[in-house]
């Protein structure tokens, strides 16, 4: 294949074979009957880990609980509601090579005695849950089960999607400009400055290579700091390399370059790119085929109070982000041809996590700066066809709502233990104790917050302040295992998510 | 970001500085009022009873199957037998032949017609069962966006109704305006229904009255059975209209359908209540003359059909207003209870 020539047939080639890849394995999925298959998306730090959890540890001790005669936890998902869920378990996972999600871990981090939430994720990870229940309509009422594929990963890795469609040049090109945007320059000066002074022409050095990716990957990683909190940031490895740390294909960064430079032979742009091309044949594009390439539903995860607390360009930088990846999906109304060959999405829930940092009156300001934010990849998925719907929510809800008197007026608050070393109004906390806390008011015009050029407003500044908390205290039931964790909408989550077919 | 005017900062408080009010957990009270929803015994028998008949879909079931292909083959001599007709009209002359075609050709356009009605009629029954459970749903969530949009349909279905004007206008004023879902159909069924129903109860007082008068006086026990069942059939039909459906022939027969397992259903209810009361309570009736008691019965049955059909053409539930009883619609055939 001519070296680093790109050949013009080759990408319609590859494409087609990446394409018949996908439809051979939805087409065993569709006659091994396995369920559903939930994709959980979200970029880092969005609340992935903690939904899966909440959502498995509700539906596994929701039929127990029901016995016992304990209050719904979930009373809009109509499955619980009308005591048809008869149990959920958890199974071994149809794929052998990746590791099972660690629920029993992450639950005992959220539980035990010094509860806090769950490390960042750091690899892939797949599980599968089996929910008995009776079915009421369609052609079998009775005892039926669905189980339901959910799989784990670091939401930096989901930032690579959008590179699929991109070549090197283009993309050098783009991450150079968004670089050299005001938000960013300050954090990107030093890499800039060094690959500006470079002639991408010049012979390949390793050294070079090496130098210019480390320089690289420092601006990523500073851009993501939760000061700033900025999301578009691919290639997501140089993030969260999981296995592949060292490896030349993650040893590249972009050039100042024209596509034609990549074509001499030697020079150092030729090995970026094929590094770059590489880096997409063997990371990229697997992990697309095996975990996202066949969902049925979809729940979109969305820290928006991170964003909102850094400020307007970090919550235009977060649009652009989700607006990229979520190209990436396949939306549309299914057919049976399609459910075969081609799964499409067919519902997309966004979901503004973290809402239990809000009192719940603000909750539909939220929500419509949410339908701002992902606004394109609502029009997008509604003219194919899927049905979409938007929701605050909090799969764990870390917090309790109270009114503070203050003078005359009555603030709305919330109540809960922030997290150690988190700031508000010029104090900071040690971890220790509840506090009430005033956030602020959300404006009620969602396009306030895309307007300016603030990054990482300071916290004496800030119209709004969204503070962490430290989890829930967990209560115990009568067999000592801890009862599902209070949350926010949850239910409703779910009823959209899988209600019909649980019917 | 400028020095905000007098609004509120982003702060913290310590938990024993300030003065503290717990509110209710808004999650907790949405939850409850969200639990009760799907437990109503009586509007459980009615959707069971629409999904048994009004909504049901005929070519699924093994019946239909075997009457639609009875029926397209019935169809098929039909046209044998009309093509052998009109070709021995030909040969007999032209004209003839002609006459025969055009009476042939008029013949089925009138069926074409016939059977377009046939099936707008069932759709239109189809559309007011969907939305009876569609308001329902709405109602019990307390849906603004879903209580909106069904409120207009319902007016809608009542557009060619002059005598309607004035809550659909009403209707239509609200609809723009702020109320909660949950009100904004009890409105509705105050304004837009009860007339409807006031209606229908008239219908089914006239036909129990009559049923239960032409039983005490006809000589012949089958007479009695074809008028009861004749009126039961009429009393149906003419209530689906007064809530704006139109059943054709089909359509009746989906509409009795529902009917009867509205019946068989709620059946039991009934016996508990009012039905086996008072026919036992009719003793005294009954001793004085058999025939008149069963009359009575006869008129309590026809009032009982008569009350089943309302639930299972309304195109909503009964909630703001109680489902009448048997007493209510009939209150002559309990005279003699009163008494007591």
């Amino acid at each position: 294949m001519g070296g680093t020539l790109p050949s013009p047939a080759l990408p319609n080639l590859s494409d087609l074979i990446f394409e018949t890849g996908i439809a051979a394995r939805s087409f065993a999925d569709f006659v091994t009957g396995s369920g559903l298959r939930l994709g959980v998306t979200g970029l880092s730090r969005a609340g992935k880990t903690i939904f899966i959890t909440a959502l498995i540890h509700q539906l596994t001790r929701a039929a127990k609980l029901a016995a016992e005669g304990r209050r719904n936890t979930l009373p809009v998902f109509r499955l619980i509601a009308e005591k048809r869920l008869t149990g959920a378990r958890l199974e071994p996972q149809p794929n052998d090579a990746v590791p099972r999600f660690a629920y029993e871990d992450h639950l005992a981090a959220l539980t035990a005695a010094d509860r806090h939430w769950p490390e960042s994720t750091r690899r892939i990870s797949e599980l599968r849950l089996t929910i008995e229940f009776e079915r009421k309509a369609g052609w079998r009422p009775g005892p039926s089960s669905l189980s339901i594929d959910i799989v784990d990963y670091p939401g930096e890795w989901l930032l690579d999607l959008p590179l699929l469609g991109k070549t090197y040049a283009q993309w050098s090109r783009e991450t150079l400009e968004a670089s050299a945007a005001a938000a960013r320059a300050s954090l990107a000066a030093h890499w800039r400055g060094a690959t500006l002074g470079l002639d991408p022409r010049e012979p390949a050095s390793e050294d070079q290579a090496r130098r210019l990716a480390e320089l690289f990957t420092g601006y990523l990683k500073a851009a993501r700091a939760e000061r700033y909190a900025l999301s578009t940031l691919p290639p997501g490895r140089f993030l969260m390399p999981g296995d592949l740390e060292g490896s030349p294909a993650l040893t590249f960064a972009p050039l100042q370059v024209e596509d034609a430079d990549t074509e001499i032979a030697g020079s150092l742009a030729a090995m970026m790119a094929r590094r770059y091309e590489a880096y997409k044949t063997h990371v990229v594009r697997p992990f697309f085929r095996d975990h996202f390439a066949r969902l049925d539903r979809q729940i979109v995860l969305v820290d928006a109070l991170a964003a909102l607390n850094s400020g307007p360009a970090a919550v235009r930088d977060l649009e652009n982000a989700l607006a990229d990846v979520l190209t990436a999906f396949r939306a549309g109304r299914s057919n049976l041809l399609s459910t075969i060959f081609r799964p499409r999405i067919d519902k997309i829930l966004f979901a503004a996590t973290k809402a239990d940092h809000l009192h719940h009156t603000s909750h539909d300001r939220l929500e419509s700066i949410l339908r701002h934010l992902v606004g394109r990849a609502i029009a997008r998925a509604e003219n194919v066809g899927a049905a979409v719907d938007v929701v605050a929510m909090a799969a764990v809800r870390a917090t309790r709502e109270a009114a503070v008197q203050q003078g005359r007026q009555n603030l709305n608050a919330i109540v809960g233990t922030p997290l150690p070393g988190e700031e508000i109004g010029g104090e900071v906390f040690d971890g220790t104790g509840e506090v009430a806390i005033f956030p602020g008011e959300l404006p009620a015009d969602p396009r306030a917050v895309f307007r300016g050029e603030t990054l990482a407003v300071s916290p004496g500044e800030a119209d709004y302040r969204f503070v962490r908390f430290r989890p829930p205290l967990a209560e115990l039931g009568t067999d000592g295992l801890p009862l599902p964790l209070p949350h926010i909408r949850l239910d409703r989550a779910l009823e959209f998510l899988m209600g019909d077919k649980v019917r | 970001m400028s020095m905000p005017d007098n609004r509120p900062r982003p702060r913290a408080f310590r938990l024993d500085d300030v003065v503290i009010e717990s509110q209710p957990d808004a999650f907790l009270v949405e939850a409850d009022a969200a639990l009760p929803a799907v437990i109503d015994p009586d509007e459980g028998a009615i959707e069971a009873a629409q999904k048994r008949g009004l909504l049901r879909r005929t070519l699924i079931s093994w019946g239909g199957l075997f009457w639609s292909a009875a029926g397209a083959l019935a169809a098929l001599a039909l046209g044998l037998w009309f093509d052998r007709l009109i070709r021995d009209l030909f040969d007999r002359s032209t004209t003839l032949g002609t006459i025969g075609l055009v009476l042939a050709g008029l013949a089925l356009v009138a069926l074409l017609v016939l059977l377009a009605r046939e099936l707008t009629a069932i759709y239109r029954q189809t559309h007011i069962a969907r939305l009876h459970i569609a308001l329902a749903e709405a109602r019990a969530a307390d849906d603004r966006e879903a209580a909106r949009t069904r409120v207009a349909e319902l007016a809608a279905l009542y557009a060619h109704r002059p005598e309607t004007a004035t809550p659909r206008a009403l209707l239509k004023g609200l609809v723009n305006e702020i109320v909660d879902g949950r009100d904004l159909i009890d409105i509705a069924e105050r304004n837009l229904m009860v007339p409807l129903d006031e209606e229908a109860r008239r219908e089914i007082a006239t036909a129990a009255k009559r049923v239960s008068v032409v039983t005490a006086i006809s000589p012949r026990a089958l007479l009695d059975v074809l008028f009861v069942v004749a009126q039961a059939m009429r009393l149906m039909r003419r209530i689906a209209e007064i809530y704006g459906g139109r059943p054709g022939f089909l359509g009746a027969i989906k509409l009795a359908r529902s009917v009867a397992s509205h019946l068989a259903i709620t059946g039991g209810m009934a016996v508990g209540d009012s039905l086996v009361q008072q026919v036992l309570g009719h003793g005294i009736a009954a001793k004085l003359s058999a025939r008149l008691g069963e009359g009575v019965l006869n008129g309590l049955l026809t009032a009982r059909v008569g009350l089943s059909a309302m639930a299972v053409c309304r195109p909503m539930p009964f909630a703001a207003e109680r489902a009448p009883g048997v007493r209510d619609v009939a209150p002559f055939l309990f005279s003699e209870k009163k008494k007591d």
